[in-house]
């Protein structure tokens, strides 16, 4: 480094300097750009959403958009309430079945695995957090929806068949997140663990894990992040019924779907409910973000 | 649109047919390929809706109107002359285990209403009926709708799917499911899965009867002219009712031909 420096103030210092200033310059302007149009887009985006939602707060009133529970364009009547709560159902089903799993992955990968073995299944579990959700979709729909459909002698849309196909999409996310956090934990920690006399699931379990705490919860929210945002795989299974389920093998619509399958014919009113259900995920995202940086912080 | 310009030059006649979206792939693809065989002619479809169509056809602003609709009572003296030019039937289909094979449209209202829910009120097994309902941007929704369910609402709990394909595929392995699709998908073609086709008033679906109009869910696919049509939009439905569009176009997109000679 400072042979370098050497060199640089020996001849052709200024000459390089500044070019590299303009480029560096140049760059730093270029970067700025990039947040900017990206900041830009996303302000545009809520701007145009918020704007085009409208009409529900003027015309429809607020109170009867979030708690009416009728869902009939037909009619007029557009309560999303069942779909508020079917989206809850499905993906807090979703975590509280994918997060027991994840978790698990990620200790096994990050206490447990030789590193020959952290070595295939760490790709493996990044490739299927790649993996597009319409492939998630079509495997539930063709595949498990059947399956579903002969044991619970339903047509196998619902809840059910949902948790199962987003807890498989969320996993890896949450997984290599947690694995993360698990490895940033200081060997130290597990060295004065086991020189304690613990044994290697009392580390992991009374150390490890609690000392990673709020990256693991970081994760998971992540996680519902993706599952709460999630469509086209929900779209193929869920049935979409835009009532209060009656079972979890009960066809059940969330928002996401509901918007999908109303987009391409929606107009006037209809068209103006959908955007302010768009404006209700882009709250709820935004809710979840800013307690991922909450904790974040707290862990700081 | 110069494109346009420069490639019209020359033609001598130009028609425009708007309406039906039911209607929509059959006149665009008859359009196609009767613009083939008649380079100087122009077809230009549109697919609005048939209100918008009968609208249209009524003001002058298209020379044919399309209709998955018969016309209203207030429409009658806008003096459009009525072509059909093909049938529709909507099936109702369970699966090939359900022992019940005959409904009247009352059941059926009841049934999908959801104040029915049990096979075993309509002869059958005892067994939650599941229903299988189409989205409401479907035409053959709108017309089992207007036929079958009147002003009743559908029950809300049905598992709504965004096509005929997955209908048909979920009703035949589900025991206790029913759904509704056009008749010519009831057929298997690209898979051996079956399904059963009810009998509604104790007529079967086919062809014939949805022609005859015994089978009370059926429909005409209609072209309206104001009067009768004539130049380029007679050559152009009588093109739609010749035997390459009612034996290919209109079977392809699962509708049935209308009979021979079926101009009036």
């Amino acid at each position: 480094m400072s042979e370098n420096n050497e060199h640089h103030s020996a001849g052709t210092l200024q000459l390089v300097s500044r070019s590299t200033y303009m480029k560096e310059n140049l760059l730093k302007a270029v970067f700025f750009m990039c947040a900017f149009v990206f900041v830009l887009a996303v302000a545009l985006i809520f701007i145009f959403v918020g704007w085009k939602a409208m009409p529900i707060v003027t015309e429809y009133g607020l109170g009867k958009f979030i708690t009416g529970t009728v869902w009939s364009s037909s009619t007029g009547q557009f309560g999303i309430l069942p779909l508020i709560v079917g989206s809850f159902i499905v993906t807090l089903g979703a975590l509280a079945l994918g997060t027991p799993l994840a978790v698990g992955t990620a200790v096994f990968l990050s206490d447990v695995a030789s590193p020959k073995v952290r070595s295939f299944v760490r790709p493996a579990v990044e490739l299927l957090a790649g993996v597009p959700s319409v492939v998630y979709g079509f495997f539930g729909i063709i595949l498990l929806r059947a399956i579903v459909a002969e044991f619970s002698g339903t047509l196998g849309f619902g809840a059910f068949t949902a948790w199962i196909v987003l807890a498989i999409m969320i996993v890896p996310t949450i997984a290599v997140l947690s694995e993360d956090a698990l490895r940033s934990i200081p060997e130290g920690i597990r060295e004065a663990s086991y020189a304690m006399g613990a044994t290697q699931w009392q580390t992991i379990y009374k150390v490890v894990v609690p000392a990673a705490k709020i990256g693991i919860i970081d994760a998971i929210i992540l996680g519902m992040g993706r599952a709460i945002g999630e469509s086209m795989a929900v779209l193929m299974v869920v049935g979409n019924a835009p009532v209060f389920p009656a079972g979890i093998f009960a066809p059940l619509s969330t928002m996401t779907t509901q918007i999908v399958m109303d987009m391409p014919y929606a107009v006037g009113l209809h068209r103006t409910a959908l955007f302010a259900m768009a404006a209700m995920l882009f709250i709820f995202s935004m809710f979840l973000v800013a307690t991922v940086r909450l904790l974040s912080r707290l862990r700081d | 649109m110069m494109g346009g310009c420069t490639r019209s030059q020359g033609r001598t006649d130009q028609i425009t047919v708007s309406g039906s979206t039911t209607i929509l792939p059959i006149a665009e693809q008859a359009a196609e390929l009767f613009s083939e065989k008649n380079p100087t002619a122009s077809v230009l479809v549109s697919g609005l809706g048939s209100s918008a169509g009968i609208e249209a056809v009524s003001a002058g602003t298209a020379q044919i109107g399309t209709s998955s609709r018969d016309l209203k009572e207030e429409e009658m003296p806008l003096g459009l002359f009525d072509t059909p030019i093909a049938y529709d039937g909507i099936a109702v289909i369970v699966s090939p285990e359900n022992p019940v094979s005959d409904l009247t449209v009352e059941q059926l209202q009841n049934v999908f209403a959801g104040v029915i829910t049990n096979w075993s009120e309509l002869g059958g097994e005892d067994r939650r009926i599941e229903l299988v309902n189409r989205d409401e941007a479907s035409g053959t929704r709108e017309a089992f709708k207007k036929i079958v369910m009147g002003d009743v609402p559908f029950d809300p709990r049905a598992a709504v799917l965004p096509g005929t394909g997955q209908v048909r595929d979920v009703v035949a392995r589900a025991p206790g499911a029913v759904g509704y699709i056009s008749l010519g998908f009831v057929e298997p073609r690209f898979t051996n899965v079956t399904v059963k086709a009810l009998q509604v008033d104790g007529v079967t679906p086919s062809e014939k009867t949805v022609g005859d109009q015994t089978y009370p869910i059926g429909r005409r696919l209609h072209f309206l002219t104001k009067g009768k049509p004539s130049g380029l939009a007679k050559a152009y439905i009588d093109f739609v009712l010749s035997d390459t569009i009612q034996q290919g176009v209109v079977v392809d997109a699962g509708f049935i031909p209308v009979a021979e000679g079926g101009a009036q």
